[in-house]
C-alpha cells in the first residue's frame, strides 16, 4: 500500500504549514524568525540582470527571492493626442500568468494584475522619471510610445516591489532608435543602429511591508505570509530618499504600534541599497 | 551521482527469481520493466516502485487530511489538502465526500452528521473510491480515522476527550465529533 | 483595424506602429540565404541551457534558452478537473503564451492562432508520453511563457523539450522522457536546429518529437515541399539529435534530484 511509508520531517512540516497556516507562522514569529529565516525587517536578496532579450528595446531579468520578473520595453511610433502634441506615451503592464502561480487561472488579466498595474502606472507617473515630451519625434504628428510590458515567471510574493525595479531597469537599458521626420513624405524612419538612451531622471523604488496579527510588521512578504497580513503598507521613494507614495491597504493599524514612520525608515534604507544594484547596471 | 538513480523510461533490472509486483513510479512494456517517474527504485517485500515526493491525485486507500466545508444530514463535503502525506498546492484541492454510513463502523444506521463534523473540522479519512464526477468518497470508520483538528465555539482548538467528544481549553464545554485516535497512543 | 482598448489593461495610444527600420550600410556580419551556415555546422544544434525547478510555486517546472530562445514552462496538478462528467482518463493540458516584447513586432496580449497552434503541437508530442490512465478525472496543466522567440520551429521543438522535463519535475508517471528537435532543408543541405532567418530561408521545415528511451517516435511535423528521401533524412538526423539532447533532459535531472 501506497501510505505505509514514514513521510519524512519536511513533508510533516509542510503538512502542518498546509492544514495551519496561521500556527504555523505563529510559531515562527515566537522565536523571532521568519519560515524562510529572515528577521522580520529584512528583504530578500535582489538580483538585477539586463538586455538579455534581443527583441525588446530594452529589457530586464529580476529576481526578489525566488519571485521571478521579466520585463521588456517596446518601442513604438504614433500620433500624439491632439491637446498634448509633443507627449510621448508611457504604457505599463504586468501580466500574472497561470504559470506563475496556483493563484491565477488563464484568461484575461486577473483582479491583481489590474491592481499592480495601474499602481505600477501612478508610480512611474508620480516620480516623473521619464518626461512624457521627451518622447516627441515631431510635435503634433510623432511621438514614440513605450510599452513597458513585464511578465511574473515566479510568483512569491511582493511582486509589486519586484515589478516595479524591473521596469525601471528595464528602462534604463533601453535604447531607441535615432528616429528622423520627413516633411515631404510625413513619414518617421529610424536607424538600425544608432541608438539613444532614455532621458531619465529619478527612480522611483518601492518597498513593501506586511502587518500580521496586530503585532508583528515583516518586510517583503513572501507567498505564503501575504494571505495571513491584515494590513499592507507600500511606500515608494526616489534615488534621492524622498517620499514619492505611502499607500496602506487593509485594516485599521493600531498607533502605538507607529507602522507607518518604522516602514519609512527602513524603506530608506532599502532604498540605498537597491540604488547599489541599479547603478551597477 | 547515484548510479541507482533512474529516469522516466529507463530500463530497471530486475534480479533472478519470481517477478516483483509493479507499484508506482514502475511500469512494465515489451517484457522490460521500466521507470516512470524520476527516482531510485526500492524493494519492499516483493514489490518494486519509486517513491511519489509530489502532490498526486487521491486513489483508492490513499490517506487523506481535510477541511469539511459543507454539511448535510447525508453526507460531509471535504476539500481534500494532504494525499498521503504530501500537501497538494493551494487552489489544487479535491473534494471528497464522507457518506452517512462510512463515518464509524458499528451503529451506522443511528449516526447524526452533526454530531459527528462541523464545517472548519480537520479531519483524517481513506479514500474508498474515486466516486463520481465530483468527489471522492472518504470513510472514516476506523478508530485511527476522524476529526484531528476542530474548533469549539468559544474560538479555541479543542481536544478529544474520547472518540466522540471533544473538550475547549477555556469553556470546559464538551462539543461532539468522530474523534480520530491522536497518533502515537 | 480594430483597437485592443481594454479597460482592464494600461492603454496606450489608440494606434500605434512598429519604427520603419532603414539599413544606413548593410550588416556584411549578418547571415543571409545561399551563405553558408554561420558559427556551427550544418548538423550541429545551439547550446541549451536547461534548468528544471525554478518556479518555486509550481508543481514542476523548467527553464530552457537555447541562444535566442527562450522558454519557461510550468506544471501544475493533477487538479480535479472541474465541469466534465467521470473521465477514466487524465487530461493533459498545454497552453502556450508569447510575452508581449517576445518578437519583433510587439505582440498585443491576446491569445492567437499561433499560441494555439504551437501548443497544438506541443501537446501531440507529450501526450503519448505521460500515463494519463493513472490519473482519472484529473488534468495536468502545462504552461508555457515565451519570453524569446526566435522562429516557431525552435518553439515548437525547445517547447517541448522544457514541457517534457517540467512533467519529469513534477513527479508525472511518463513511460519516457520526450526531447525534440528541428530541422530545415537548405538546398540539398539539412541544417538541424535552426533559427528564425534560417527557418524561413529553407525550402521545407520538419520537426520531430520522440521518447529516445523507447525508440518510439511520438510527433512529426512537416511544412514546405520536400522529397520523401530527404523527409526521411531529416527525420533521421532529428532522431539521433534527439538523442544528444535526452542526456542534457537526463543530466538536468540527476543534478536537480535530491534524495530525502
Amino acid at each position: 500500500m501506497a501510505a505505509t511509508s514514514v513521510p519524512s520531517e519536511e513533508i510533516r512540516a509542510a503538512t502542518f504549514q498546509r492544514l495551519y497556516p496561521k500556527t504555523y507562522l505563529e510559531r515562527f514569529l515566537q522565536e523571532n524568525v521568519r519560515p524562510d529565516g529572515r528577521d522580520f525587517l529584512e528583504f530578500r536578496d535582489c538580483s538585477i540582470n539586463v538586455g538579455s532579450i534581443s527583441t525588446a528595446d530594452g529589457s530586464s531579468l529580476v529576481r526578489l527571492g525566488d519571485t521571478t520578473v521579466v520585463c521588456g520595453v517596446k518601442a513604438e511610433i504614433a500620433e500624439p493626442d491632439l491637446d498634448a502634441p509633443e507627449d510621448g506615451f508611457l504604457v505599463p503592464n504586468l501580466d500574472l500568468p497561470p504559470l506563475c502561480s496556483p493563484k491565477y487561472k488563464p484568461g484575461p488579466p486577473s483582479d491583481d494584475a489590474q491592481v499592480i498595474s495601474s499602481r505600477l502606472n501612478e508610480a512611474l507617473i508620480l516620480s516623473g522619471m521619464l518626461p512624457t515630451k521627451s518622447l516627441c519625434i515631431q510635435p503634433g504628428k510623432f511621438v514614440w510610445v513605450l510599452y513597458v510590458d513585464a511578465t511574473c515567471i515566479n510568483y512569491n510574493g511582493n511582486v509589486f516591489d519586484a515589478t516595479l525595479l524591473a521596469m525601471v531597469a528595464a528602462l534604463k537599458n533601453a535604447r531607441l532608435p535615432k528616429a528622423v521626420y520627413h516633411e515631404e513624405t510625413n513619414h518617421v524612419t529610424c536607424s538600425r543602429k544608432l541608438r539613444e538612451p532614455l532621458s531619465l531622471s529619478g527612480t522611483p523604488l518601492a518597498s513593501t511591508f506586511g502587518v500580521f496579527d496586530s503585532s508583528h510588521l515583516l518586510a517583503d512578504p513572501t507567498a505564503f505570509e501575504e494571505p495571513l497580513l491584515e494590513t499592507t503598507v507600500t511606500i515608494i521613494t526616489d534615488n534621492g530618499g524622498r517620499l514619492l507614495s505611502t499607500s496602506q491597504l487593509g485594516q485599521y493599524l493600531p498607533p502605538e504600534m507607529d507602522v507607518l514612520s518604522e516602514c519609512i525608515t527602513n524603506a530608506k534604507s532599502r532604498t540605498t541599497e537597491i540604488m547599489k544594484h541599479i547603478l551597477a547596471i | 551521482m547515484d548510479v541507482d538513480l533512474k529516469l522516466p523510461g529507463q530500463p530497471i533490472q530486475i534480479p533472478r527469481g519470481p517477478a516483483p509486483q509493479l507499484s508506482n513510479g514502475v511500469y512494465s512494456r515489451d517484457g522490460q520493466v521500466r521507470a516512470s517517474l524520476v527516482g531510485i527504485p526500492i524493494y519492499q517485500a516483493s514489490t518494486l516502485s519509486i517513491r511519489r515526493v509530489r502532490p498526486h491525485p487521491p486513489t483508492s486507500n490513499s490517506i487523506v487530511l481535510g477541511t469539511v466545508t459543507r454539511l448535510s444530514p447525508i453526507q460531509a463535503t471535504v476539500s481534500i489538502t494532504v494525499v498521503d502525506g504530501i500537501p497538494l498546492l493551494p487552489g489544487e484541492e479535491f473534494t471528497g465526500v464522507i457518506r452517512v454510513q462510512d463515518v464509524r463502523a458499528t451503529d451506522k444506521d443511528r449516526v447524526k452528521m452533526g454530531d459527528c463534523f462541523r464545517g472548519g473540522d480537520v479531519v483524517k479519512g481513506v479514500v474508498i473510491s474515486l466516486g463520481d464526477a465530483q468527489s471522492y468518497y472518504i470513510t472514516t470508520a476506523r478508530n485511527d480515522l476522524g476529526v484531528i483538528f476542530a474548533t469549539s465555539e468559544a474560538g479555541y482548538t479543542m481536544q478529544a476527550a474520547s472518540w466522540q467528544e471533544m473538550r475547549c481549553p477555556k469553556t470546559g464545554k464538551i462539543e461532539k465529533r468522530k474523534c480520530a485516535k491522536p497518533e502515537g497512543l | 483595424m480594430s483597437t485592443n482598448f481594454d479597460r482592464r489593461r494600461i492603454n496606450g495610444p489608440e494606434d500605434s506602429f512598429s519604427p520603419v527600420l532603414v539599413d544606413d550600410d548593410e550588416d556584411e556580419t549578418k547571415w543571409r540565404p545561399g551563405k553558408p551556415r554561420q558559427s556551427r555546422q550544418p548538423q550541429d544544434i545551439r547550446p541549451i541551457f536547461l534548468q528544471p525547478g525554478l518556479i518555486s510555486q509550481a508543481n514542476g517546472s523548467a527553464y530552457i534558452e537555447t541562444e535566442r530562445t527562450k522558454i519557461a514552462c510550468a506544471v501544475y496538478g493533477p487538479r480535479q478537473s472541474k465541469n466534465v462528467g467521470y473521465i477514466e482518463r487524465g487530461r493533459l493540458n498545454v497552453q502556450v503564451k508569447f510575452a508581449p516584447f517576445s518578437c519583433h513586432k510587439r505582440r498585443a496580449p491576446i491569445r492567437d492562432a499561433e499560441d494555439r497552434s504551437i501548443a497544438v503541437l506541443i501537446h501531440q508530442s507529450l501526450v503519448s508520453s505521460v500515463r494519463l490512465e493513472l490519473f482519472p478525472k484529473s488534468t495536468i496543466d502545462v504552461f508555457l511563457t515565451i519570453i524569446e522567440n526566435d522562429g516557431i520551429d525552435s518553439c515548437v521543438a525547445t517547447g517541448t523539450v522544457a514541457a517534457s522535463t517540467a512533467l519529469a519535475d513534477a513527479g508525472i508517471e511518463m513511460l519516457g522522457l520526450v526531447t525534440s528537435c528541428a530541422a530545415t532543408l537548405m538546398g540539398e543541405e539539412i541544417w538541424l536546429d535552426p533559427n528564425h532567418d534560417e527557418a524561413t530561408a529553407g525550402a521545407s521545415t520538419l520537426v520531430l518529437a520522440c521518447m529516445p528511451a523507447l525508440n518510439v517516435v511520438t510527433s512529426v511535423w512537416q511544412n514546405g515541399t520536400i522529397s520523401p528521401k530527404q523527409g526521411l533524412e531529416c527525420m533521421k538526423a532529428c532522431q539521433e539529435r534527439c538523442e544528444t539532447i535526452h542526456s542534457i533532459v537526463a543530466q538536468s535531472l540527476v543534478s536537480n534530484f535530491t534524495p530525502e
